[in-house]
């Protein structure tokens, strides 16, 4: 069974149609990579597909529970998690604090121990704080654990809204255009990382505009143009598709 | 592009649970002992203003400083904990201890209903609406008369009435040294009640919101409900010291409750430095004590505290927790370029 | 024409003049927000540097110091005090909201602008003292008569200025470059600066307009004004009310709340006393938000994320 579901989703914005009778499965286990030219709408896609924007009609359900309409922190609860096109980190923040917060769903402590902390409270600290500090290795930013976030470098941003999101122990991972403004290495290092998410059983949707990491790394690609679907299939069908082709030749060059 | 891993020591800083007290005894015995340092009624007196004044900053603190909202409405909370203890008190005879319990209820309930109307909504309609709530309640106080006796106030309020335990000797009051311990030590536990709070997962959920709401919806935070509940608690913390003030002052007035409250309580909040603990309660005794050094300047108080408050602002935002963090990393440069 | 028809008619007209004026306050904060997403809480208190400027002006400086008619004395008080508007904005700016732009911080400017307010108000408390400060306006002797309603010549001229400022305000946005330019940063910042806009100052250029109209409508609110240093305050809380319900950033919107709210007030004060009328417009405000929060016109904006 599909774990994410779509079914004709649109939405426009005044009179604009930013994403026209969309729908799209999301297998569990794969990588699902969503591409297009410059203003195709996949951003908007998985902005409605996380619940920031509510779609105009259509229907959306996952894990074969209807969920349009929920918000975006209700969905959270259910497994899926997301990270921006813009960076949206806790700037003031450290490091683990940013990440600590996305444990927001999991803490288990009873309500009294907010006011004067017990043996649970401290139980649960500690394991977040360790299991922060994990996440953070898993991304290589463990050693500036405590600094300030607002003072990591573009790429090491990134990297750090990852560790959050997967902090939320999401069984649907979204990421709008990771690799934007990364360099080579670090897009490698960002390729090595959304395998190894894929391998921890989360399922991952990826909405991209460089090639190269969709084909290295996608499953199954979606491919959108003007708001509408164009073509979907494996990396290398879509490679080879002449209307994908003139589309981006047509639109922009990746 | 992995840099290095976590060193053991470091590691274990960071799991390291904080221990806080030392610094609670120390706030403990200074609290026992201030009224017999500065000991003339007038200080005194300064010293239970200092206490409300430090729950009021605190409360503000937890709306503005860590939840990140714009509150001006903190000194229509304060006089509802004012008013509803006293109204209860003088005309049905009530005890004062409950009615001050159903003061603080009425105040959270009042904060919570408020942000259930502005928080839904994006931008800074919380902030406005707010600040409509203050204008709104001073001009009810003025012109409800036959509750408040509006501009003529209240008179002859007696202080917290005293509490018996079988087996002690009654615990009165009526002098300027037990008021001060009871606010003192009320404003004790509200401090380290609404630390450990800050300290827990609500704090970094709070702290979420405050940085980028939009993320913060992205990890599971519901940013309406907890907007709310910081606002309910504020708003019952501000109605707890208002509670104390009338007793303390004796008579009871509308103005004493306009949004020039609602400011200075802003200006404690950020002069001191928002968004930790320490700051506002260094703000609220600042702000507190320097006027009463500086008697002459009277009417330019508050324009000094305005000044304050925009030059903070502006040119050190963490206020003046900010400016002694500064001063230490200083020194500390200073004195270690010393012993080279 | 019956006895309550005409009151009716009378009350809508002094209404709309109430309204004008509260729309000359209200449009400038909403273009304020449209532009940068800020509030200014010190516009009410330029308001009242406006009715201060045109005090000074009608009663000493026009008069006294130039020997002008009154009427003329009058206008030109208006100019002034708009030009003081200006002053003050581009003050603002260059201080509060200029520095802090580039920092993405909504909270501070905020209260920054909370401080100027506050230091402007008791400024000008130990500039002028607390005692309210009282000037007519030459245009406020006579009254006008049709049939059973009354109205002055200030009336007609708070109407005139308060169409001359929208007409020329919506003729800047609508036909020219740096207007279109304008509207383009409100609805998209980084867009539009990508494209080359100046938006730092473009957003000055704006709270200056803003502020000049805040300032104008001073004087022109200035003769009915309990005139203390504190009357931005009386004026705040409405505005705001306007901007919220018409839909912040919306000028349409703006407008036809203000005139709303103007003409509320003049029934509230006619049946209800003047003490409810801030409870009134509150209660209103609240109404509003609960059903349909995002203002009577404005269309439902979400954040691009």
């Amino acid at each position: 069974m599909s774990l994410l579901v779509a079914k004709n989703l649109r939405k426009s914005f005044g009179g604009v149609k930013a994403v026209q009778d969309i729908s799209l499965e999301v297998e569990p286990d794969s990588i699902f990579a969503l591409i297009g030219p410059n203003g195709a709408g996949k951003s908007t896609t998985l902005n409605l597909l996380s619940g920031t924007y509510q779609p105009n009609s259509g229907s959306l359900s996952f894990n074969g529970q209807i969920i349009t309409g929920l918000p975006a922190h209700q969905r959270v609860r259910m497994g899926i998690a997301r990270t921006f096109q813009k960076i949206r980190l806790f700037k003031q923040l450290s490091l683990l604090d940013n990440v600590l917060a996305g444990f927001h769903i999991h803490h288990q402590i009873p309500f009294w121990q907010y006011l004067v902390p017990g043996s649970a409270f401290w139980h649960d600290w500690k394991r977040c704080r360790e299991e922060g500090l994990e996440l953070l290795e898993f991304v290589g930013l463990a050693d500036l654990a405590s600094q300030r976030a607002g003072s990591l470098a573009y790429g090491q941003q990134r990297l750090l809204e990852i560790a959050r999101a997967l902090a939320t122990r999401p069984r649907l991972f979204m990421l709008d255009e990771p690799a934007a403004g990364l360099n080579g290495s670090e897009v490698q290092f960002l390729l090595q990382r959304l395998k190894d998410i894929r391998a921890r059983g989360i399922t991952v949707v990826v909405v991209e505009h460089n090639m190269d990491l969709v084909m290295n790394v996608a499953d199954h690609v979606f491919v959108m143009d003007h708001g509408e679907y164009l073509f979907r299939g494996s990396p290398r069908e879509v490679q080879d598709d002449p209307k994908v082709i003139a589309a981006y030749l047509g639109g922009e060059l990746s | 592009m992995a840099s290095a891993p976590l060193r053991p020591a470091d590691r274990a800083s960071l799991l390291q649970v904080p221990r806080q007290w030392p610094a609670y005894l120390v706030a403990l015995v200074a609290i026992a002992l201030l009224p017999y340092v500065l000991s003339t009624p007038y200080w005194r007196g300064i010293l239970v203003v200092c206490a409300m004044n430090v729950m009021l900053a605190l409360s503000l603190n937890l709306i503005l400083g860590y939840t990140g909202q714009l509150n001006l409405g903190q000194s229509g909370f304060f006089a509802i904990g004012a008013y509803v203890t006293t109204v209860l008190v003088k005309s049905y005879s009530w005890n004062f201890w409950a009615a001050a319990l159903i003061a603080v209820i009425c105040a959270g309930l009042v904060g919570l209903l408020l942000a259930a109307f502005a928080v839904r909504l994006r931008g800074h309609y919380l902030g406005i609406a707010s600040l409509g709530f203050a204008v709104i309640a001073y001009q009810i106080l003025l012109n409800w008369e036959s509750v408040t006796e509006g501009v003529r106030g209240i008179y002859g309020i007696m202080p917290p009435s005293p509490i018996r335990i079988p087996g002690l000797p009654e615990i009165t009051f009526s002098n300027p040294v037990a008021l001060f311990w009871l606010v003192g030590g009320i404003a004790f536990v509200v401090y380290v009640v609404v630390a450990n709070l800050l300290r827990s997962p609500v704090g970094e959920t709070l702290r979420a919101i405050r940085e980028d709401e939009v993320s913060a919806a992205s990890l599971g935070i519901n940013p309406a409900r907890w907007k709310a509940f910081a606002f309910g608690i504020g708003s019952a913390i501000a109605g707890l010291a208002g509670c104390f003030y009338p007793g303390f002052v004796g008579t009871l007035v509308p103005d004493a409750f306009g949004i020039v409250e609602s400011f200075t309580m802003m200006a404690m909040v950020i002069v001191g430095g928002m968004g930790t603990m320490i700051g506002p309660v260094i703000g609220a005794i600042v702000l507190t004590c320097l006027p009463e050094l500086l008697r002459d300047f009277g009417e330019l108080r508050l324009m000094v505290y305005g000044l304050a408050l925009t030059l903070v602002v502006l040119f050190m935002p963490g206020g003046m927790v900010q400016a002694g963090q500064m001063l230490r990393a200083r020194f500390s440069r200073a004195s270690s370029g010393a012993s080279r | 024409m019956s006895d309550t028809l005409s009151l009716i008619l009378q009350q809508s007209i002094n209404g709309v003049y109430l309204g004008c004026l509260y729309v000359m306050v209200a449009l400038g904060l909403t273009l304020i927000y449209g532009v940068m997403n800020q509030i200014n809480f010190a516009h009410a208190d330029f308001v009242t540097v406006g009715a201060f400027t045109a005090f000074f002006v009608v009663t000493r400086f026009a008069t006294k110091v130039l020997g002008l008619p009154d009427t003329v004395a009058y206008l030109m008080s208006i100019v002034l005090a708009l030009a003081s508007g200006a002053l003050m904005g581009l003050l603002i700016n260059a201080t509060v909201f200029g520095p802090l732009r580039e920092r993405g911080d909504e909270l501070r400017p905020l209260i920054a602008t909370i401080g100027v307010s506050v230091l402007l108000e008791n400024g000008q408390l130990a500039l002028f003292g607390p005692i309210p400060y009282q000037f007519d306006s030459p245009f406020g002797k006579e009254t006008i008569r049709i049939g059973k309603i009354f109205f002055t010549q200030q009336s007609v001229l708070v109407v005139v200025c308060a169409a001359l400022a929208i007409g020329a305000l919506y003729w800047f946005m609508k036909f020219t470059t740096t207007g279109k330019a304008l509207r383009a940063v409100s609805q998209d910042r980084e867009t539009a600066g990508l494209m080359g806009i100046n938006q730092g100052f473009l957003i000055g250029l704006t709270i200056v307009i803003a502020s000049a109209l805040a300032g104008a409508a001073g004087a022109l609110i200035g003769p009915v004004l309990v005139l203390t240093p504190f009357a931005g305050a009386s004026v705040v809380v409405k505005a705001f009310a306007i901007v919220i319900i018409g839909g912040f950033g919306n000028m349409e919107g703006t407008i036809l709340a203000g005139i709303l709210v103007g003409i509320i007030e003049a029934f509230t004060v006619q049946y209800l006393g003047s003490g409810v009328i801030d409870l009134v417009v509150f209660v209103l405000l609240l109404l509003m938000l609960v059903v349909k929060p995002t203002g009577l016109i404005a269309e439902r904006r979400e954040e691009n994320v």
